[in-house]
């Protein structure tokens, strides 16, 4: 039973992570209709943003997530002003397939740039816990779940709230009734863009704190993010939060209960499963 | 007609340079340079690098009263596996080499060798210690890293001498790639002859980041060891949440890789401290060679060239470039089945060791326990203990 708890706990604290990462890439392919895949480059560059932070400059990880959001926010508005506008409303295999090269041209500049050595964010608090009624909880884990619980809320905050987060969502809805209100997509889905990769910024940041960082973490992460992203619905951040969660603790008890080897196939087998009990899902829009 | 001949016998020459008496051996591979693989592949790619040109600055080898120098021709194969078995296709059957180098890894050795096996063009390789290399009964492939079954056997020795007591329980934790299972095969063994009761036998993917499932089950019934087989950004992350879940083994814990790499102990600083691992090979003044002169020369020489200081995969991958200086020397001749008969008799002492093979093409180096000792790696057993290990190894909260 303890076990049970604790292993349900460490999918929870894993799972918000996940939200997080697939937070940006739902966000973009609500708006722009774009499957990102090179979503996960873009939280390794956040990453090393954040590793270079703390490693270079001795800026506490979390402290350096701003920056590296900012750095990604940047990177991310130039790519869709520059490339991803070039294939604006074009069929998706277009999208698919230069998205994938940004994946390629990133992850093999990082290489270039950064070397394949792992990295690892690793502050001085990085390894504690505290005990919790028996259980244990990593503070770092906990700090990541936190951090990807405000983003997500500071998000489904600025989409219902501002004046630009409900263009935004009136873009995802229905471009046409949207131009007609006075809404210009071509500063709409810059800005989302970039939203969607300082979001993968933070993501790839406290990756680096539980995890480590090189060069090819991109490609599974940009998996994961595309399950938890229909999980949860791609216009909800809290949505896309829970399914995070739920990968997690699938993911976490898999490991113990069935076979560690099975966790990827849970993983797709609960994006089959959604398809199957709801197929319009991959289409739904905001 | 004439000119198409005369074409063709052009191309011909071209194809095949050992042909001519001066032209340079040309020793290929296809090597993880890039890919999640490539921070291992780098050691193969640098090792072949500089064993060649060191081979050549001394003068090369002497074929049949001639002079020859090495070349290498090396691929990438972006550690993808299926590419590495095209690619290594593509350097007989195309790139015309005359003898192969392996990859890093067993699963990639496993499959590349059949290329090798199915042409029968020699390939000695030192990025695969799977047992299942080498119980197919080939005849063309040879390896450098001792036996995976044995990873764990001097380690266990150790702590079977070691006070307070001897382990009585044990936690396994390795991957599921054909190096890490064969781990596991030879450990559940060895562990059964110890009298050491397995308490947590877990295998998880090759290349997932994720531990903390396996880590609280371990928790919950709290082994006197715990024995961990994978790759190292793997026993990175394996290590890192074991200290924020608080897991501990009662005496210690013991990782088959990552330990004696340098960018291990740089990525986990002080958390790496006290990690129990193993290697075939350290650099030593007694670990005497033709070329290099000993161990710590070549090791400081590598250090120079590349900037990172080598493991024990990048003196595996000298070895193998040595091995064929040898054989081809004492065969002779660059015909592939007398040099892969010489290769199988070779033995020498070189940087990396004793270099002589079984009969089923594989070494049999002891591995050296080591332990990382205020930020070096110190070794601890091979036959006998060398240096004093701390053991057993603090609970984390009480470093």
């Amino acid at each position: 039973m303890h076990l049970a708890a604790q292993i349900l706990l460490n999918g929870i604290l894993l799972g918000g992570l996940y939200g997080l990462m697939a937070l940006g890439m739902g966000l973009v392919w609500g708006v722009l209709n774009i499957v990102n895949l090179a979503h996960g480059a873009f939280i390794m560059l956040g990453g090393y943003a954040v590793y270079y932070c703390y490693a270079g400059l001795g800026i506490d990880p979390f402290a350096a997530l701003p920056i590296a959001m900012v750095g990604l926010f940047c990177l991310g508005y130039l790519v869709q002003r520059f490339v991803l506008s070039l294939i604006a409303r074009a069929a998706l295999l277009s999208t698919l397939l230069v998205t994938f090269g940004i994946d390629v041209v990133l992850t093999y500049l990082a290489l270039f740039a950064f070397s394949a050595d792992f990295r690892t964010i690793n502050p001085s608090y990085a390894g504690d816990h505290f005990d919790l009624g028996g259980l244990t909880v990593p503070l770092a884990q906990l700090g990541a779940f936190a951090t990807a619980l405000v983003l997500a809320g500071g998000l489904r905050m600025f989409l219902a709230r501002t004046r630009t987060g409900r263009a935004i969502r009136a873009t995802a809805q229905n471009l046409t009734a949207a131009r007609l209100h006075g809404i210009n997509p071509r500063r709409i889905y810059p800005l989302s863009f970039g939203i969607g990769t300082a979001l993968a910024g933070a993501a790839g940041g406290l990756y680096g704190v539980v995890s480590q960082v090189t060069p090819y973490m991109g490609n599974t992460l940009t998996a994961k993010s595309f399950v938890i992203a229909i999980l949860g619905g791609l216009d909800r951040p809290l949505g896309v939060i829970a399914g995070g969660v739920a990968l997690g603790i699938a993911e976490a008890t898999t490991d113990i209960y069935l076979d560690p080897t099975y966790r990827n196939a849970i993983g797709f087998g609960m994006l089959v499963g959604i398809l199957v009990l709801r197929p319009t899902r991959l289409f739904e829009r905001a | 007609m004439r000119c198409t001949l005369v074409a063709l016998a052009l191309v011909s020459c071209h194809r095949d340079p050992a042909g001519s008496e001066d032209a340079p051996i040309q020793l290929g591979a296809a090597l993880q340079i890039t890919g999640p693989l490539a921070n291992t592949g780098r050691y193969y790619r640098d090792g072949y690098q500089i064993a060649v040109e060191q081979i050549n600055a001394k003068g090369g080898i002497t074929v049949a009263g001639h002079k020859r120098q090495l070349a290498l021709k090396l691929l990438d194969s972006q550690s993808d596996v299926n590419l590495g078995v095209r690619q290594y296709v593509q350097l007989l059957s195309q790139d015309k080499v005359d003898f192969l180098l392996g990859p890093f890894s067993s699963n990639d050795a496993l499959n590349d060798s059949s290329v090798a096996e199915k042409y029968e063009v020699p390939m000695v390789q030192g990025g695969g210690a799977s047992s299942q290399i080498f119980s197919r009964g080939y005849r063309y492939v040879f390896g450098t890293l001792p036996p995976a079954d044995n990873y764990f056997d001097s380690t266990l020795k150790m702590m079977l001498k070691l006070p307070p007591r001897p382990p009585k329980t044990a936690a396994l934790v390795c991957a599921d790639d054909s190096f890490d299972v064969s781990v596991a095969q030879g450990t559940r063994k060895l562990l059964a002859a110890a009298g050491i009761e397995l308490v947590v036998d877990k295998q998880y993917p090759e290349h997932t980041p994720e531990f903390s499932s396996i880590l609280s089950l371990i928790k919950s019934k709290p082994p006197d060891i715990i024995l961990w087989s994978g790759h190292e950004p793997q026993a990175l992350n394996f290590l890192r949440q074991a200290k924020s879940l608080g897991v501990d083994a009662n005496l210690a814990t013991s990782y088959t890789v990552g330990v004696p790499a340098a960018d291990f102990r740089t990525a986990l600083g002080k958390d790496a401290e006290l990690a129990f691992g193993m290697t075939p090979w350290i650099p030593s003044k007694d670990l005497k060679d033709d070329w290099f002169g000993d161990g710590d020369s070549f090791a400081a020489a590598y250090e120079q060239k590349f900037g990172y200081a080598p493991d024990y995969h990048a003196a595996s991958a000298v070895a193998d470039v040595e091995v064929f200086a040898k054989a081809i020397e004492a065969a002779g001749s660059l015909a592939r089945a007398r040099v892969r008969d010489a290769i199988a008799g070779v033995d020498f002492h070189s940087l990396y060791g004793r270099v002589k093979f079984g009969a089923t093409g594989q070494i049999a180096l002891p591995e050296l326990v080591v332990q990382i000792q205020s930020g070096q790696v110190v070794p601890i057993y091979a036959d006998d203990f060398i240096n004093k290990p701390v053991y057993p190894v603090p609970a984390w909260d009480k470093r």
